[in-house]
């Protein structure tokens, strides 16, 4: 996901968790965390973790040539661990470190009748 | 910054709710809540003190559905309005596409949307983005109350509306102006989007 928690792409049992929801949490936990850390006059923390009864969370930052993004893991404390997700993490991070597009991203055209849809959807949506 | 993905077909935008506290930001939020479709919208969370006031932020995902080819989704997010949490206030509105700032009519409240409202304008200064950039719609809530008691919606727009936004008088309690707001705002924030993302 982005550091403001927009997802990216997702992998695993994500339907046993909101999603959405998680990934916005987890931005404010990654935003709040780095704002300590400023204050602390130190750079942004770059993984953070908590263990509960049954799953385990971890956020990890990385840079890539599009900017910073965010892994965000759920995993289930009983057949993972944090040293598993650790690592798995610095594998994933550096792969996609690799794959990622230096260059800006291309910018292609929304279709021409943009407006038409837009006006469609949110009357359709807010009934009015 | 509304993130487009080319390979999902997917747009997602966030929209801030700002304003001073008690100003009506949390209801505006549970009234969409209410009336969106149950399949059209994902479940709302609040960071709310022990007394309902917002420490975090409120957060409520809806789909707007295909939009030119593309699934449309909206993050809405509301800021705590004290003045006291304006640290939180200043991370909620990073990466924001655009802003309802929902002002108290209550000529009493005044000073307080004011205050209010140059305070997003520096919390947007230090994130590096001009608030004349943003898409950006007042909605002069509490209308409801009695007329001894709030100012119209033109003195409202005397008082802050300088840039000649779209504003909305509004009743959120009851859902008047909620919808109007919301609306505005959308359409603001996927034109803009729409003009920068040329080939």
């Amino acid at each position: 996901m982005t550091p403001v928690g927009q997802v990216l792409a997702q992998w695993g049992f994500t339907r046993a968790v909101d999603v959405m929801s998680t990934a916005a949490l987890g931005a404010g936990i990654i935003a709040s965390t780095g704002e300590m850390a400023r204050l602390l006059g130190q750079r942004p923390f770059p993984t953070l973790s908590h263990e509960g009864e049954r799953f385990g969370i971890f956020l990890g930052s990385f840079p890539t040539g599009r900017g910073p993004l965010v892994a965000f893991v759920v995993y289930p404390l009983g057949t993972s661990s944090l040293g598993i997700v650790q690592l798995f993490f610095e594998h994933f991070a550096a792969d996609l470190q690799e794959a990622s597009p230096k260059e800006p991203a291309t910018q292609r055209v929304l279709a021409a009748d943009f407006e038409r849809d837009l006006t469609d959807s949110l009357n359709a949506l807010f009934g009015r | 910054m509304s993130l487009v993905n080319f390979t999902t077909r997917e747009i997602t935008c966030k929209i801030v709710y700002y304003g001073p506290g008690r100003s009506g930001k949390t209801r505006n939020l549970q009234y969409v809540y209410e009336r969106v479709p149950e399949e059209r919208r994902g479940r709302m969370i609040s960071l709310a003190t022990q007394t309902d006031r917002t420490l975090f932020f409120d957060f409520l995902p809806i789909d707007l559905g295909q939009i030119s080819g593309f699934v449309t989704r909206f993050q809405l997010y509301t800021v705590p309005g004290q003045v006291y949490y304006n640290a939180t206030r200043r991370l909620v509105l990073q990466g924001a596409d655009g802003v309802v700032f929902v002002a108290d009519s209550q000529a009493r409240q005044l000073d307080e949307n004011i205050e209010s409202l140059q305070n997003l304008q520096s919390n947007l200064l230090e994130l590096g983005q001009d608030i004349r950039q943003l898409p950006l719609v007042l909605q002069y809530n509490k209308q409801d109350l009695p007329s001894e008691l709030i100012l119209t919606p033109g003195e409202m727009d005397e008082a802050l509306n300088f840039r000649g936004a779209p504003s909305f008088p509004a009743d959120a309690l009851h859902g008047a102006g909620v919808f109007e707001s919301l609306k505005a705002t959308s359409a603001l924030v996927l034109r803009r989007l729409a003009a920068g993302v040329t080939e």
